[in-house]
């Protein structure tokens, strides 16, 4: 026994205490563990799918769908395939993401801001909503929103406010911009997105002769007229020229017997609560993730930027700001990437989403397919929202 | 200085420095002030809270003493004896540490708890017996503390044992037994309320942090195999929804199992909340890793500590210390998303008196008041630990100097 064990070496080391066989034995025996698990599962599915003819496969993608979607922002119709009415509640989880994200970042900015207020009242009652919001469950939040939701007043009873917003039980109908000659439009978006370019470039040069002479150069006034006057001189030029404006503001109008709201953009009920609920939840989270990184920065910073005459709007602007932001954007990114999956909650409310959408599928069609198509949805959202904070991380590094 | 001029300079610094803090603090006591008028005269006027009185015990324990799961005999005593033991636990917490945070802890939990004794319920609905179990929450909590002060008991590694053991006990006590005659059991199904969303909180307390630090380790290991299963699991897990995984736990995980295989619905969550979980509890383990200073480990190994010494002695203790506030925050987390048991309909607090309101037309116009009512609930707990988290944090910070 003694010579058997004794005999068990590598480079004339005892095998069990040479660490590279130790290392390479974790790591075969970890695999072999793990794959096993893996195909043990995979295998047993696929018999299950074999010997109790559990539906599975993709042939369902092309039929047709004929299932209504509550609200859509992609035209949808009943007849539309499984895949294209799976691209629309992807489409509005996308959407819900996207404005969720754009009202969160605004309203934490402004809470953690307001925590950090020298205002006793101001900084307690920002306190009260961090608090309150970050530690009760977002369901319960969402449930709370779409009951105040559900107890405005109905359709033909609502609030209009200047004519043009509805808000009522059964959402909120918005005025908005139509497009009547594509080409023009088209045109006006290529010349907008230009006016932005030249409007941002202003802004940098304006900005770096301040910094450089110390001349008043006024970049964000500049930058931002920079913006609107060539927006708006293309505008008026390509209306001249295509005799119809780019776009056309639309109002809602109630019209027809059942004072149906025609018109506009709607935002359903659900989805008005979904947001809301979205919003002050993931906002409590970002005011501190703000205020920490405002207050990451030293002191010292903000005091010799005043020492040396900058205005407080310009000392937080070009000095507090941009060093916060190494410490503020990763975790704001995965506040973004959590409000998108959390969004997943509207299926609890009613509005359609991504989840929702494939749960109401999965009636009809074969649920692991549906699944596995899920996942991978969100997998590939996750992936993008991290390799959007990997390549921000590395402009700041290089 | 006078207490008046010292509230007059108080008042001076925090509210009234410049016209401009003068203005938003008008500004904000006229708005606070309106929302609380009309809030307040809501809350006390205008809400009708019977509500909450009458989904009472169904808030707490869900359908578990019903007819239909506890047929021709009572069982609230199971989790309200399963409460004593937590208490006594509380208790054995405070004997060990002898006083400051934990011992505030325990006696208001004890005495919180024992209040509910005094409900004013009609004996009927809430007879002699269930008061005084409730009442016997301080009995419980002094029993634990003597426990610990008395016995050889008093350990932190008996508190350990007494935990697992206690865990076990409660199971046991909820689950029943078919042999013992005053025990029968209760299918998992039935239970519900704040008892399931705390037991699966605890599961997932419990088991996502050592999975999160394996998780952890195993992504910062230089093994490329097990590195890489580590980053697969992390990434797929904190990439989905958590009520996708939850309802494929129930629809697509049992078909890798023999047909009737009896899975259980709860299992089923609290694997799936404890796995989501840990691959959160990995990010913020890795980030205090990441943050602790290579000289600590350097140092470790230079005075002939092994690898595995340095990391469970030296690197790992000082990185869980630094990521504390992160972790609660995971915890709390988790304990919100209990919650979303819902997607697996099983009747956690929220799901059980939604169930309970859709059923009952009086109540249908009660949803505001339940819902705010719930919050309160989840507040006080996700409330209580933040507010344990940050003494610990100073109390660890004070240890530093």
């Amino acid at each position: 026994m003694t010579t058997l064990l004794s005999s068990l070496t590598y480079e004339g080391i005892p095998v069990w205490r040479h660490a590279q066989v130790l290392k390479w034995t974790t790591q075969i025996v970890s695999g072999i563990l793990v794959v096993t698990l893996v195909v043990w599962f995979f295998a047993n599915l696929a018999n299950a799918i074999r010997d109790r003819n559990i539906p599975f496969g993709f042939w369902f993608l092309d039929n047709e769908y004929l299932t209504p979607i509550g609200q859509f922002y992609l035209p949808y119709e009943t007849s539309d395939s499984y895949l294209y009415a799976f691209m629309v509640a992807f489409a509005n989880t996308l959407i819900v993401s996207v404005i969720g994200v754009i009202l969160a970042t605004v309203l934490g900015i402004m809470v953690g801001i307001a925590r950090m207020s020298g205002n006793w009242i101001v900084s307690r009652a920002a306190l009260g909503f961090i608090e309150f919001f970050r530690n009760v469950p977002l369901l319960v939040q969402l449930y709370f929103w779409f009951t105040v939701v559900l107890a405005l007043p109905r359709a033909r009873e609502g609030y209009v406010f200047a004519d043009s917003f509805y808000l009522s039980n059964a959402g909120l109908w918005a005025p908005w911009p139509t497009i009547e000659s594509p080409g023009a439009a088209l045109a006006w978006v290529a010349l907008a997105a230009a006016a932005v370019f030249a409007g941002v470039t202003v802004y940098r040069r304006r900005l770096r002769r301040e910094t450089l002479t110390g001349a008043a150069s006024y970049p964000v006034w500049l930058g931002i007229g920079a913006a609107l006057g060539i927006g708006a001189a293309a505008w008026l030029v390509i209306g001249a020229a295509s005799g119809v404006a780019p776009f056309v503001i639309e109002s809602p109008s109630p019209e027809g017997a059942f004072g149906r709201i025609q018109g506009g953009q709607s935002a359903s009920g659900g989805m008005i609560a979904l947001l809301a609920g979205l919003v002050m939840y993931t906002a409590a989270f970002i005011a501190e993730i703000v205020r920490a990184g405002i207050q990451s920065v030293s002191r010292g910073q903000r005091e010799s930027a005043r020492a040396l005459g900058l205005s407080w709007a310009v000392t937080l602007r070009n000095v507090t700001f941009p060093q916060a932001l190494r410490v503020i954007v990763p975790p704001l990114i995965s506040q973004y990437l959590n409000l998108t999956k959390n969004s997943s909650l509207a299926s609890a409310i009613g509005f359609s989403d991504l989840f929702s959408v494939a749960e109401t599928m999965t009636q009809k069609a074969p649920t692991l397919s549906i699944f596995i198509m899920v996942m991978l949805a969100y997998l590939s959202l996750s992936l993008t929202y991290s390799l959007i904070g990997n390549l921000y991380n590395r402009t700041l590094r290089g | 200085m006078l207490p008046s001029a010292r509230a007059e300079a108080w008042l001076r610094a925090n509210l009234f420095s410049t016209w401009y803090n003068s203005a938003l603090t008008v500004a904000s006591v006229v708005l606070l002030g309106t929302v609380l008028w009309y809030g307040l005269r809501w809350v006390f006027f205008d809400a009708n809270w019977s509500v909450i009185s009458t989904l009472g015990g169904l808030m707490v324990i869900g359908r578990y003493n019903v007819e239909a799961a506890c047929p021709g005999q009572d069982c609230l005593w199971r989790p309200q004896v399963s409460l004593l033991l937590l208490t006594a636990l509380f208790g054995m917490g405070w004997g060990i540490a002898g006083g400051g945070l934990t011992k505030r802890i325990a006696i208001g939990v004890a005495v919180v708890v024992s209040a509910f004794a005094l409900l004013p319920y009609g004996m009927d609905t809430m007879g002699m017996d269930v008061r005084l179990l409730l009442a016997a929450n301080i009995p419980a909590v002094l029993a634990g503390w003597a426990l610990a002060r008395y016995t050889p008991l008093g350990s932190p590694k008996w508190l350990a044992i007494s935990c697992v053991v206690v865990f076990l006990l409660i199971l046991l006590l909820l689950r029943g037994l078919s042999q013992v005659p005053g025990l029968q059991p209760v299918p998992v199904t039935e239970w519900g309320g704040l008892m399931l969303n705390l037991l699966l909180a605890v599961i997932g307390i419990a088991g996502s942090l050592p999975i999160g630090i394996g998780l952890a380790l195993g992504r910062r290991s230089r093994l490329p195999v097990v590195k890489s299963m580590c980053v697969v699991f992390i990434e797929v897990f904190r990439g989905v929804p958590l009520i996708t995984l939850l309802f494929m736990s129930v629809r697509i995980v049992p078909l890798a199992f023999p047909e009737n295989f009896p899975l259980n619905p709860i299992v089923s969550a609290a694997v799936v909340i404890t796995l989501f979980s840990s691959a959160y509890m990995a990010e913020n383990i890795r980030g205090g890793l990441q943050a602790l200073h290579p000289g600590q480990a350097e140092a470790a190994r230079a005075l002939g500590l092994a690898g595995w010494q340095t990391m469970m002695l030296i690197s790992l203790p000082q990185a869980i210390r630094n990521v504390i506030p992160a972790i609660v925050g995971q915890f709390i987390s988790l304990f919100k998303d209990t919650s979303l048991v819902y997607i697996i309909s099983l009747q956690d607090v929220v799901g059980i008196s939604r169930a309970f309101i859709r059923g009952n037309v009086e109540f249908l116009a009660s949803h505001k008041e339940l819902y705010i009512f719930l919050a309160l609930v989840f507040w006080v707990f996700t409330y209580g630990m933040s507010y344990v988290s940050r003494r610990i944090e100073q109390n660890l910070r004070i240890g530093e100097r």
